[in-house]
């Protein structure tokens, strides 16, 4: 056992047995300090969600909170597993950890790229993810080598491009990814992604210290803790990645000794997507699980912050409040008087704390300044701006609300009452009398404006306007739209979860068709050039939308926004395709299990191909949207045999059978029916061959068609010719008979002329003699 | 011959008229002349064929198939008589007496009857013929218009169909037209 953990207990132990106002001299309470640091006393700034009297938003004054172990239900359309409360109620994400074993003769074990032996039937929950259940793995080349691997839940959008950078990187303070590939989990019969990580030999941080709470002491929180978080951080940030998954509970001691703590994994699930709401910054948080976003190291940054409050602490100091208390009392106070406003923070503590979990991104600390705080360097202490204070408190739902930010947030929940105040004016009033801003009133009406000018069109809606208002009352939140609330950056995993969830895309179509993304970047102050990209990508997408033909809508919204996104066909669904390049062999090896009276296409797969697949087969889409069958399966045929041509796969012997025998309508294009015999001889020749460049060169070859296109010509001028020449014997009013008798008149008279001639010739000649 | 009649009917009554007179006034002329350089053989030759002109009067067929089949025939039987007149030295009284030989006009006349029965009982012959060489030409046509649809498809027959679809088509466009035309009359 590590002394870390020892001193860690130590601590606890005494600080359990401690009275509050005698506890670790060093450490003062946020608000004695905040006290002496600002001068103020004010103390309602000072402890936020402390049970005073003057506290009237948050809800401890009231309603009654629910108990801390039962937390409220969230709203959110596709929230991942609800957060368990553990260790002194800090949240943590359910591991799926009562999952039964699999059994070993049902389930042998499978390899992940020929190398790694994974072991369904040796379950290793303590190495458990939310989304991805962990299982002992054996590395072939290097037997003695301790791994485990996560099997990915199949279907959502894992971060694969995240896992390509990390795999076989070592980084510090971050578990090691050696390798990840697809393999088909017998247990739920689909293919998955699995990742082999490096076992961490110590378990998990949380579990160490078995019932007592998590808990460092000040001393040792920096180099246990937050000194391998920020260099992971640190180099994340280099190559363009936020971990998003920064928790308490994701922390692995990596060796037997328990002396160094590592970051787990981040790749098995969207940004973000895991983490319970307090981890993550508010503007984030207000955003349903799947729609958090990318996010930066700025992210990281704040989850820091409150790992490192969670386990200085040992228990979560604001679990009686309920999510939306909660994040109301952020916004009010902000984090950190939210956070630690009631709690004994050791003074060297206070600084880090405040900046890490500043509510400005501009302001957070980021690990340059976590470095220099570590050795010992002193930064300037951040002077906490409070949110405009309202004369009167805002009442909706009835609550009192005292920001713009968390009446946003209260209006998203409730459309139908919050329509109502919008539209009475009452919002507008309160905007401009109590909270004194005018601008932000007039915006408002603006926006009411717009609705009703747009009433009878979707575009004046309800939903639309309150979605509008909710933007302009907090810019910097989530896009809020029935339900449906993400971050920009975090639409792609939102809108892939919410097809995963409901088979349609109908909400984010909505999002798309409303424009509600270029209203959200009107109402940033700071037109960053990140915001312009995003809004061009926005513009370009909903052109993909207008589109209803194969290969664009929002399938294709779908796979641009999720480049890492297996394709979601249903032809597929046992199949695993992470890469354009495996697609056309996974597809082969599914057309003997699937019914091969339909085609091997789909909006899907086509969307999934013009994402990924780096040549222009914009004429190969538009043969295939075709409504003629005949030209839709040539498109077909052409765009397969155009990625085996480009790709050079050897041979498709399941797929050219699949399309060989769907060929029938193609064939029947060309006139002749020798040629069409022809073909329907040859095809199966050429199926056997495998090829479907020299497939489609049969069914499709231009000098072949140039000829049958002539040769038909010539045929439709001959039958006309024929039918002329019927119609002038026995056409409609031709008398058969009479022109029959007129021939043997003109021929009666022929004879008789020639008669006539002979006899005269023979006169003459018996005269002569 | 066809051209012609068709070119004939192409003319206003009028026109037709004014070109009868003209051929007659040619006929005349060369009559004249005839007379003039070989008056014998013209007499012999209009007292011996006049079956065939009264043929030529009193035919309706179209290209006066039966005038020259009994012409050609008749011929044969005035021709002997032209050569033998030929030879003789005064010619009109010769032909004054052929004309008025009995036998001569038997054998002119019979000739010019055998033409008749010729143009009357060959012609019907020679259409049953023509009839069944017709029927075997159609039945030839269709088996290639058949043969033409087995390789092609029905679609090779599109360009006759869009043919009688047009005419079809014309056909109720004018009929439209006419019955417009007959509405638009005015009545008393």
């Amino acid at each position: 056992m590590a002394d870390a953990l020892d001193q860690a207990a130590e601590t606890a132990e005494e600080q359990k047995d401690m009275p509050a106002t005698e506890k670790d001299g060093g450490a003062v309470s946020a608000s004695e300090n905040s006290a002496e640091a600002s001068n103020s006393d004010d103390l309602e700034n000072i402890s936020p969600l402390a049970e005073k009297p003057e506290m009237p938003e948050t809800a401890e004054t009231q309603k009654p909170s629910p108990p801390p172990t039962e937390p409220e239900p969230k709203p959110e359309v596709a929230a991942p597993p609800k957060a368990k409360v553990k260790s002194k109620n800090i949240p943590m994400p359910d591991r799926n950890e009562d999952a039964p074993p699999l059994d070993a003769a049902e389930h042998p074990p499978v390899t992940v790229n020929g190398r790694y032996v994974v072991y369904p039937s040796m379950a290793l929950k303590e190495l458990n993810s939310p989304q991805a259940m962990a299982y002992a793995a054996e590395d072939r080349r290097e037997p003695g080598r301790q791994v485990f691997a996560l099997v990915c839940k199949p279907g959502l959008p894992t971060r694969t491009h995240l896992m390509r950078e990390l795999k076989g990187q070592r980084i510090g303070g971050l578990l090691l990814m050696i390798d990840f590939g697809p393999v088909f989990w017998h247990a739920i019969d689909q293919t998955t992604i699995v990742v082999i990580y490096e076992r961490p030999l110590g378990g998990r941080f949380v579990s160490s210290f078995g019932d007592s709470p998590p808990r460092v002491n000040e001393y040792e929180l920096g180099r246990l803790i937050v000194d391998p978080v920020a260099q992971a951080v640190s180099e994340l940030t280099s190559m363009d990645f936020a971990h998003r998954a920064i928790r308490l509970d994701n922390l692995f001691f990596i060796d037997k000794e328990k002396t160094e703590l590592v970051l787990g994994e981040c790749v098995t699930a969207p940004p973000g997507y895991d983490q319970p709401l307090i981890y993550e910054p508010i503007e984030r948080a207000y955003a349903m699980p799947a729609g958090r976003g990318e996010g930066m190291s700025y992210d990281d940054m704040y989850a820091l912050g409150i790992t490192a409050i969670f386990a200085l602490l040992g228990f979560n100091p604001v679990a009686k409040y309920a999510d939306d208390e909660l994040l109301a009392g952020k916004a009010e106070y902000g984090s950190y008087q939210c956070m630690c406003g009631n709690e004994r923070i050791p003074l060297p503590l206070i600084e880090p704390l405040r900046g890490l979990l500043s509510d400005e991104e501009f302001e957070r600390w980021n690990t340059e300044a976590l470095e220099n705080w570590l050795n010992g360097q002193k930064k300037t202490p951040i002077q906490r701006r409070p949110a405009p204070k309202p004369k009167t408190a805002f009442k909706f739902g009835g609550r009192d609300i005292r920001t713009s930010r968390a009446i946003a947030h209260a209006f998203s929940k409730n459309v139908k009452e919050a329509v109502k105040i919008i539209k009475n004016g009452k919002l507008e009033q309160w905007l401009r009398s109590s909270l004194g801003d005018s601008d932000l009133a007039d915006s408002v009406a603006g926006a009411i404006t717009i609705a009703k000018v747009h009433e009878s069109s979707p575009d004046g809606s309800d939903d639309v306007l309150v979605s509008k208002v909710c933007m302009r009352l907090d810019p910097h939140g989530p896009i809020r739209y029935k339900n449906f609330s993400f971050q920009p950056d975090g639409f792609g995993a939102a809108m892939a979860m919410e097809y995963l969830r409901t088979g349609n895309f109908q909400l984010p179509a909505e999002i798309l068709a409303r424009d509600l993304v270029s209203y959200w970047v009107a109402c940033q102050e700071n037109r960053t050039p990140d915001v312009n990209v995003l809004e061009k990508t926005y513009q370009t997408l909903r052109g993909f939308a207008r589109i209803a033909e194969m290969g664009y809508g929002m399938e294709r919204c779908l796979y641009e926004l999720n480049t890492n996104l297996p394709c979601q066909s249903e032809l597929l669904r046992s199949a695993y395709v992470g890469h354009v390049d495996d697609f056309l062999t996974a597809i082969d090896e599914v057309a003997d299990k699937v019914d091969t009276h339909d085609r091997p296409m789909d909006k899907h797969i086509a969307a999934y191909i013009a994402t990924h697949f780096k040549h222009d087969i914009t004429p190969h889409l538009k043969a295939i949207s075709d409504s003629r069958e005949e030209t839709s399966l040539i498109g077909i045929l052409s765009l397969y045999a155009l990625m085996q041509w480009r790709a050079k796969t050897p041979t498709l012997f399941g797929l050219s059978s699949w399309l060989g025998g769907l060929l029938s309508p193609a064939i029947g294009t060309y006139h002749s029916r020798t040629t069409r015999r022809r073909i329907e001889t040859e095809i199966p020749s050429l199926v056997r061959q495998g090829s479907l460049p020299e497939l489609f060169d049969l069914i499709d070859n231009a000098e072949r068609r140039q000829i049958d296109a002539a040769d038909f010509e010539e045929a439709q001028i001959a039958f006309a010719h024929a039918e002329t020449e019927i119609d002038s014997v026995i056409g409609e009013g031709v008398d058969q008979e009479k022109l029959a008798l007129q021939s043997g008149e003109k021929a009666t008279a022929i004879m008789a002329l020639v008669l006539s001639m002979l006899a005269t010739t023979v006169i003459i000649f018996v005269q002569s003699v | 011959m066809t051209d012609q009649s068709q070119r004939m009917q192409d003319l206003t009554p009028d026109q037709q008229r004014q070109r009868g007179r003209s051929y007659l006034t040619w006929v005349l002329l060369l009559l004249a002349f005839f007379a003039v350089i070989a008056g014998a053989t013209l007499i012999l030759i209009i007292i011996g064929m006049l079956p065939t002109i009264v043929a030529f009067i009193i035919d309706r067929s179209k290209g006066k198939t039966a005038s020259i089949c009994v012409g050609s025939i008749n011929f044969i039987g005035v021709f002997p008589y032209i050569l033998s007149l030929w030879s003789q030295f005064d010619q009109l009284d010769s032909a004054m007496a052929m004309v008025g030989d009995i036998f001569t006009l038997l054998v002119m006349y019979s000739a010019a009857a055998f033409g008749w029965l010729l143009f009357l009982t060959l012609p019907s012959i020679i259409s049953s013929f023509v009839i069944v060489l017709q029927q075997r030409k159609v039945a030839q046509l269709r088996g290639e218009q058949k043969d033409l649809i087995e390789e092609w498809g029905e679609d090779v027959a599109a360009i006759v169909e869009m043919q009688k679809l047009e005419a079809q088509e014309q056909h109720m466009e004018h009929g439209m037209e006419g019955m417009h035309e007959v509405d638009l009359e005015p009545r008393f």
